[in-house]
């Protein structure tokens, strides 16, 4: 009986190896002998439902985007779909500690976020500057709540965890009590610092942060010691205690060059860095009445630029690069005790072996790029773009479009002879441009009006943990391309998917908004399956009666 | 400061502050009041007017809290913390809260869940600079409740700073108030090497149960 039982089991095991897995010489013996296979079709396209985009760009409800003048600071338009708080940047520009009790308000700022006192050389504008920044984390976890506290996304449902720099506000760091949501002062990248060339600033360091950290200026004309004798370089191990959780520091310089700079926390900078404790630090030319924007919160479009600026370009833009090794910062999100953390950050992980997954300009990866961190320009306009590569790797920048101009490397100016135009400009790690953006339509400043991407072409960088687009694209977008809530008027295909979390998260076919027969995903082969399950099946049962045919003979 | 030359005394300006962030999802409520001070601030204090449900003040409670990074001292795994963690007051009580920072960095003792059309947005809120104090008062509703009490800036609350106020007889503690609580989410704290161990020990199990199964 049992005999039988196997010889049933054998047979239905070798009926259902599919005919794919035969032989290939048996198989062309066989269509020799027969011809081939009839036809059947293969699975239908099934087509991925359900991802609802969220909305490409909200309505400006409080008119941020206008151009104003608030407490006498006038602020130019954003014409970009999000725009900074304008109250915000008249507190910077005005001084926290001097501008109107409604406008600080306002701004949610403290009153000494941002303090501005003498006019040392009796030009006009304030001399000394003393800023306050604290340290915060975006998208860290949680003992209670499944999902990261102080919410960040730098696309739809990405959100590793970040720790920037932040000037100093008043309540909560969310957008209310509902919202998970951080505030629109608490971002990626830390604010742009701006400074007259000989201002006396003093940069206090109010660590709030469960870890310990330092400012290093990099490229800022500042002593190795200050005034006391204490280290003023932010380096741990030769310069000074770091800052620990709880406590200050106050940072002094007084810088004798300008030119576009840097700055970053230099405890354990391989992880510290890399998690966004960093930001530009440009020093501006001396002027007359120089009243400048302290704080230029994520970077982007500069509203109240310098006189210097003014004197020479159209615009000013601030555009920090950085990139993300998820590994790294969701290390955060995955545990709460502060000694956890830093053993999982500083020991477990390895930056040698990184591999970058996510790539932001401006703290957003696209499409988030396209709401606050575009390049708005009209023609026949002289641009600045200030670039710091905040990565690990380098960047070959390429502008569509445009041949951009370098004026300065690393805040030096390069003699006019040297001033050399291209369409890809190479940034080492940490490394800052000043590149001139000529928008007059001669086939090599500029092709004329439209929407240009502008990205580095090493093409990972374009992708969002492999997909694309996405990463740091964003463009030079001309004004009679913006509609009138500053988002571009596109030509081609809808960008609903790259507003699903579903299209990051790789589930959504990429072309099936409009092909949808030829790129939706292909169907199960039902039959095929159902031939693997009978052949696993008979040929377990084979086992287990096999087992039993050979104990049976043997007793 | 600027302040002090406006009013020139302790409570300095009284501040209708307009929605802060865009999009706020909290503009139907009525507008918040702050009153900043010196180095920090007091919003939505009411000493005066009781919730509806209350006749009339019950009783007066008073707190002087501290704050700091030192008050994570004895509680393994946070960063800063409160002098105290449990407030419990009478029902409809007036609670005056004395709020010390004694770190050098900001620090906020903030209630959430008070009656909106009395305390906009359900806040109750103390907010003082590194170094500085603040005081400010506020009048509970007359149910058994449990409120949370918290550090909003970013990773305070998660790292140690929360507590509770419990009115009456309250409604159940807080999940992750240290000395009082345990968190929701636990870390796991087992040495490396577990896995081999656990093996070991299904492999003991098993050489037990093969040794005694003449018992069974």
């Amino acid at each position: 009986m049992r005999k039988w039982l196997l010889l049933a089991l054998v047979v239905t095991a070798l009926i259902s190896v599919p005919p794919q897995w035969y032989p290939r010489t048996w198989r062309a013996q066989w269509a020799d002998w027969f011809g081939a296979s009839g036809y059947r079709p293969l699975p239908a396209s099934v087509s991925v439902e359900g991802a609802v985009p969220e909305p490409a760009c909200l309505e400006d409800l409080s008119g941020w985007r206008d151009g104003q003048t608030i407490d006498g600071v006038s602020i130019l338009p954003s014409p970009t779909c999000i725009a900074d708080d304008p109250y915000a940047i008249a507190a910077f520009v005005r001084g926290t500690n001097n501008v109107s009790a409604a406008t600080l308000a306002a701004s949610g700022l403290t009153t000494d976020a941002v303090e501005k006192g003498a006019d040392l050389d009796g030009d006009g504008d304030p001399d000394e500057i003393h800023i306050r920044l604290e340290v915060i984390e975006l998208n860290g976890g949680s003992p209670e709540l499944p999902e990261p506290a102080a919410q960040y996304a730098i696309a739809p449902g990405i959100m590793p965890g970040f720790w920037t720099f932040a000037p100093k506000f008043v309540g909560m760091a969310t957008e209310n009590f509902e919202s998970l949501n951080a505030r629109a002062s608490l971002r990626l990248p830390s604010p742009a610092i701006r400074v007259e060339q000989g201002d006396r600033i003093r940069i206090t360091l109010e660590n709030g942060h469960y870890m310990p950290h330092t400012v290093h200026l990099h490229g800022v004309d500042h002593p190795f010691v200050d005034v006391n004798g204490e280290g003023n370089d932010g380096v741990p191990f030769t310069s000074e205690i770091p800052v620990m959780p709880g406590a200050a520091r106050t940072y002094e310089v007084q810088p004798r060059t300008t030119g576009t700079a840097f700055y970053h926390c230099h405890v354990q900078p391989h992880v510290h860095v890399m998690m966004g404790l960093q930001g530009l630090f440009v020093v501006e030319e001396n002027r007359p009445n120089n009243w400048l924007q302290t704080l230029n919160v994520g970077a982007g479009h500069v509203r109240a630029p310098s006189q210097a600026v003014r004197e020479q370009y159209d615009r000013e833009y601030d555009l920090h690069y950085l990139e993300i090794d998820s590994d790294l910062n969701t290390r955060i999100q995955r545990s709460n005790d502060p000694r956890l953390i830093t053993q999982s950050m500083h020991r477990d992980y390895d930056i040698t072996d990184a591999t970058a997954d996510y790539f932001t300009l401006n703290g957003k990866s696209f499409p988030y790029t396209f709401r606050d961190s575009l390049v708005v320009v009209e023609p026949n306009e002289r641009v600045k773009l200030r670039v710091v590569n905040g990565g690990m790797n380098p960047i070959a920048l390429h502008t569509h479009g445009h041949k951009v101009t370098i004026t300065h490397r690393d805040g030096v100016a390069s003699p006019p002879a040297a001033r050399i135009t291209r369409d890809v400009v190479s940034l080492a790690p940490a490394q800052r441009l000043d590149l001139l953006l000529t928008t007059t339509n001669d086939g090599i400043n500029s092709y004329g009006s439209g929407i240009w991407l502008f990205h580095d072409h090493g093409e990972r960088a374009v992708t969002s943990d492999g997909i694309g687009p996405g990463g740091h694209i964003s463009a030079i977008v001309y004004e009679d391309y913006l509609g009138p809530n500053g988002w571009p008027e596109t030509l081609g295909v809808s960008w609903d998917p790259y507003f699903t979390e579903a299209y990051y998260r790789k589930e959504l076919p990429i072309w099936q908004a409009y092909a949808p027969n030829l790129f939706t995903d292909a169907g199960v082969d039902v039959g095929f399956l159902l031939r693997l399950i009978v052949l696993a099946a008979s040929l377990g049962a084979i086992g287990v009666v096999g087992l039993g045919l050979l104990e049976r003979t043997r007793a | 400061m600027r302040f002090a030359q406006i009013a020139g005394g302790a409570l300095l300006a009284t501040l209708v502050a307009p929605a802060l962030a865009q999009h706020d999802m909290m503009q139907h409520d009525v507008m918040r009041h702050e009153v900043m001070q010196e180095g920090g601030m007091v919003m939505n204090a009411n000493a005066e007017t009781p919730p509806r449900d209350c006749e009339q003040v019950s009783t007066d409670h008073a707190f002087t809290v501290h704050a700091g990074a030192e008050y994570a001292d004895g509680y393994p795994g946070t960063t800063f913390g409160y002098s105290q963690r449990e407030f419990v007051v009478e029902p409809c009580s007036r609670v005056t809260v004395t709020f010390v920072n004694d770190d050098d960095v900001r620090h906020q003792w903030m209630v959430h869940g008070l009656p909106r059309y009395l305390y906009p947005g359900g806040m109750f809120h103390v907010e003082a600079n590194g170094g500085t104090s603040q005081t400010g008062s506020f009048i509970v509703p007359s149910d058994d409740r449990t409120y949370l009490v918290h550090c909003d800036l970013t990773q305070h609350m998660e790292k140690g700073m929360k507590a509770q106020l419990v009115v009456g007889r309250g409604s159940g503690d807080l999940w992750a108030i240290p000395g009082v609580s345990r968190g929701f989410n636990r870390d796991s704290y087992l040495p490396s090497g577990t896995g081999v161990l656990m093996i070991l020990a299904a492999a003991l199990g098993i050489a037990l149960a093969w040794a005694l199964r003449r018992l069974f």
